[in-house]
């Protein structure tokens, strides 16, 4: 499937953290928001989409049966196909995959690719920290939240934990992620908190699942995100910039070890990354940016390392000898991350890493751009298991030249 | 402490889960374990996740684990605020002795004496009238 594809347009809304009194947005309006800065930069109208493809990400705001058929209705689109993400941070990427695989088919020759979330309006116990209708039945929560499982800062909490023990782990490895996003998001007008952060303000922010400090954790935001994917040959008649998808891997329930007692410092990147890099042709060295989906900095280092660049354990050492700055060896989370830029939900801040690659193969980057930039990597990470890191994990390699 | 223990997030019995939460209460330990393949599952499946046989039955297993990781919760996060008077909570992913890995909260222990490898035994609180809760603490040398 190597650059059978090519992402043609993508748009991103402001992202808001209102509070009351102040304006709120629906997931819905998002999502159109979202949707017309796509249409707008690939010079498309939704009817182009009329008998094409709609693809509709998981979200956790509380949303009608039939998600997907029923934004179509929304938007007043009639596609031929529907592809409804259902993999939390990694719905996005898996979205690309399923499109790309329709498109290949002839069954489609495009399709526009939405999602919106709105955790700010989501009730919970401090804001921003969305204990959604899904998150909070069935068996699935029965078994954690009587338990005193206090969600993603704790599940991460543990899995750093563990992480440490097995191969060591510092503080300045940990906070130069946080710094780095920070200064990324210093650089880019779309992120949230774009005051550069030092590393001693990382280290000494407040512990609220040791080992996870406020600094290693994201801001939740409300917003919408979008972008546009065609068959290679539309793409050439559409934009003079296409992104190729080069390679493509997933996994999805990844254990590494046994399935009862996984070894949870290992993710399904291990499984996917290879996969990716078969299909694009390329090697590491070929990569150059790297955008993780960047829950906690913990993720982002599992993450290096299970893609390959380097050893398991060593990622922490990768990053000490390296700059992660987008003008240095390793450019990492150049759009200031979600740990920076803000999280529309955890299912939807897994567009970001997509489309700030094809962003920078655009040449769009603007302040934050990485020079001459032609390959480059993204993430799909989505969905906490039960005491395991994460559900699906996909590895997207996109490049400038089919 | 009756309004914090209802603002405690409380399971849902169902045909399925009763079972191990009624257990509990009586102060037993039980897990499903597979008749095919002796694989103790948790938390409650469907089919058993090694062999996908679906006669699992809730069997008495044994009460002792180890710490495989843990976190000191220090807020309540994405949870109840009836757990505000219990922080820091300590939460461990423990290891069972009969096999499977258990998200399980660790009491009678200070948050600077837990460690990976240390060896736990089951205790349990009532949480209702109909269920009780398994927790872990440090096993007391003989």
């Amino acid at each position: 499937m190597r650059a059978e594809v090519a992402v043609v347009g993508y748009g991103r809304t402001p992202y808001h953290r209102p509070k009351p009194g102040d304006p709120h947005l629906t997931a819905d309006e998002y999502i159109a928001w979202a949707a017309e800065l796509a249409l707008e930069r690939a010079g498309m109208s939704k009817n182009d989409f009329d008998g094409q493809g709609l693809g509709v990400s998981h979200a956790e705001v509380a949303h009608t049966v039939n998600w997907a058929a029923a934004t179509a209705e929304n938007l007043g689109i009639s596609p031929a196909a529907l592809i409804r993400g259902d993999q939390g941070g990694a719905s996005a990427s898996s979205m690309l995959i399923r499109a790309a695989a329709l498109i290949k088919a002839g069954i489609i020759d495009r399709a526009l690719i939405v999602g919106a979330d709105t955790p700010i309006d989501i009730p919970s116990v401090a804001p921003g920290l969305p204990l959604s209708p899904e998150r909070s039945r069935g068996i699935f929560w029965d078994f954690q939240g009587p338990f005193g499982v206090m969600g993603a800062n704790g599940q991460f909490g543990m899995i750093q934990t563990r992480y440490a023990h097995q191969y060591g782990l510092t503080d300045a490895q940990l906070g130069k992620v946080a710094v780095t996003t920070r200064y990324h998001a210093s650089l880019n007008p779309g992120a949230i908190f774009r005051k550069p952060v030092t590393l001693d303000e990382y280290v000494n922010s407040r512990v609220l699942s040791d080992p996870i400090r406020l600094l290693d954790c994201v801001p939740i935001v409300n917003g919408g995100l979008a972008y546009i994917v065609t068959s290679a040959k539309s793409a050439r008649t559409i934009t003079d910039r296409p992104v190729y998808l080069l390679g493509c891997g997933e996994a999805n329930n990844y254990f590494h070890g046994s399935r009862s007692t996984p070894d949870v410092t290992v993710t399904g990147f291990t499984d996917a990354a290879p996969k990716a890099f078969a299909m694009a042709g390329v090697k590491h060295k070929d990569i150059q940016f790297f955008q993780p989906y960047d829950d906690y900095p913990i993720i982002v280092l599992m993450s290096i390392e299970d893609w390959g660049f380097c050893k398991k354990g060593e990622a922490g050492k990768f990053i000490d000898e390296r700059s992660l700055r987008f003008d240095g060896e390793f450019p990492l989370s150049t759009d200031g991350g979600q740990l920076s830029g803000g999280q529309p939900g955890g299912a939807i801040g897994g567009f970001m890493p997509l489309i700030e690659a094809v962003t920078q193969l655009r040449g769009e980057a603007g302040e934050r751009q990485v020079k001459n930039a032609m390959i480059g990597a993204s993430c799909g990470f989505g969905g906490i298991p039960y005491a395991k890191p994460g559900r699906s994990c996909i590895s997207l390699i996109f490049g400038t030249e089919a | 402490m009756a309004e914090t223990t209802l603002h405690k997030p409380l399971p849902e019995l169902t045909d399925m889960t009763r079972p191990f939460w009624t257990a509990a209460k009586e102060r037993r330990f039980v897990l499903q374990k597979c008749p095919r393949c002796a694989t103790f599952n948790f938390y409650p499946k469907p089919w058993c996740i090694e062999c996908g046989s679906r006669g699992l039955v809730w069997t008495d297993a044994k009460p002792f684990g180890t710490v495989y990781s843990f976190t000191i919760s220090r807020t309540v996060g994405m949870n109840f605020p009836g757990w505000q008077a219990d922080l820091p909570v300590l939460m461990c992913m423990v290891d069972l002795d009969d096999g499977p890995r258990m998200y399980a909260q660790v009491t009678d222990c200070e948050p600077e004496d837990l460690k990976i490898g240390m060896r736990l035994e089951v205790h349990f609180e009532d949480i209702s009238d109909k269920a009780g809760i398994p927790k872990f603490r440090p096993l007391r040398k003989a």
